[in-house]
């Protein structure tokens, strides 16, 4: 499955509190999401950080991935 | 390469003007020759045949040409959100930072939140010295581009990995949260004087020692989002009525102590095996793993590597073996 585009609004759903639901055991994708979930940075603002960091990582969170649309 | 060689042997290889990561000895570090490399002080080292400190004399090698090209700098105190903003698009940063300066205060409350922190990853280790000259001896970072060695700053070596490979940092903690309280901390700290314990206002120096867990053996476990990021206890000062860190704890963070464990070395080769280790290149462990696990001489798996006074992946942790996998 590829990357919802960074106009989908699962990435406003994740910025908003969804990532929290995320189930993920990669390091770096935990550490973000506990970052993100006590930041004050704006909902946009995060939600743009998300998408650029599973376009990064695109090819080993494919099971993260699959989750991002439905949560 | 990651091993543990001569000093005659390493300052061939510098001169041959490869990328070298290298940890060792003060005494021996400052014989090296200048070039195109980036150091800290420790005598501590995990190898193939288990733990080992090492006399004058030796310097363990981790070669970067084989992982990628690399770029060395150096950054101070206010300078540290450059390590990520100034890294690889594809790679990681590899940073060695001093114990007990600015720097590793200000890296260890702030890394999260630097920009690009989890687009662009930073790993490495904190320097120490030989536990025998604690409270005498200041571990030291070296520049090797110009041989200097510092207090307070952080070396970084950026690898830019080829395309079509992604840098993986990966943690292995032998440690899993107990059944205790759940701990709430309300700043940002190395130095803690107060917590909620279950939702109660207690002296967290009363409280540790109640527990009878002054002695430090078993490290605080964070909740970050399901990963285990532990913080050791460096003393339980019961006079002052505070708590000294080994790394700060966090607001929003739910702590509790650490199960404890039969036995430390077989409870971490036993996390190593279920590791993958495939495409690793590089590790490190930490100082309080080897003490309490008593692991000199004793093979407990996974990569050679130094042992520090604290490890990095993304921020600071304790406790925690840390490798960088490039698959």
């Amino acid at each position: 499955m590829s990357i919802p585009a960074a106009t989908h609004p699962c990435w406003l759903r994740l910025a908003q509190g969804a990532l929290a639901k995320l189930q993920s055991k990669h390091l770096g994708t935990q550490l973000m999401t506990k970052r993100l979930m006590t930041s004050s940075d704006s909902a946009q603002a995060k939600a743009a950080e998300i998408h650029a960091y599973f376009v990064q990582w695109e090819r080993i969170l494919t099971n993260e991935i699959l989750q991002l649309p439905t949560l | 390469m990651n091993q543990l060689i001569p000093l005659e042997t390493a300052s061939r290889l510098i001169k041959q003007g490869l990328p070298l990561s290298i940890a060792g000895p003060e005494a021996t570090m400052d014989q090296l020759p200048t070039g195109n490399w980036i150091g800290g002080t420790t005598p501590y080292f995990m190898l193939e045949s288990g733990g080992v400190v090492v006399p004058a004399g030796k310097v363990f090698v981790s070669d970067l040409s084989e992982i990628g090209t690399v770029r060395i700098t150096s950054y101070s105190a206010d300078e540290l959100a450059n390590i990520a903003a100034n890294a690889p698009e594809n790679g990681f940063s590899l940073t060695i930072i001093p114990a007990g300066g600015q720097v590793h205060k200000r890296f260890s409350e702030g890394a999260a939140a630097y920009k690009d922190a989890f687009l662009k990853p930073t790993v490495g280790w904190i320097a120490g010295m030989h536990l025998a000259d604690l409270g005498k001896a200041v571990a030291k970072v070296y520049d090797g581009r110009s041989g200097h060695k510092y207090e307070d700053r952080a070396v970084v070596a950026y690898v830019s990995l080829p395309e079509g490979k992604l840098a993986c940092l990966e943690i292995v903690n032998p440690f899993e949260p107990g059944t205790g309280d759940v701990l709430r901390f309300q700043q940002t700290s190395f130095d803690v004087v107060n917590c909620e314990a279950n939702g109660r206002s207690v002296n967290f120096a009363e409280y540790v020692d109640q527990q009878g867990l002054a002695g430090g053996l078993l490290p605080l476990v964070g909740d970050f989002a399901g990963a285990h990021v532990n913080v050791s206890l460096q003393s339980v000062d019961k006079v002052g009525r505070k708590v000294k860190l080994y790394a700060p704890v966090f607001p929003g963070v739910d702590y509790r102590f650490a199960k404890p464990l039969e036995n430390y070395a077989e409870a971490f080769r036993a996390r190593l095996e279920q590791a993958d280790q495939r495409g690793a290149v590089w590790s490190c462990n930490c100082i309080l793993n080897f003490l309490f696990g008593e692991l000199e001489g004793k093979a407990i798996g996974g990569m050679a590597g130094p042992v520090t006074f604290g490890e990095i992946a993304y921020q600071l942790l304790n406790q925690t073996l840390v490798t960088v996998r490039v698959i």
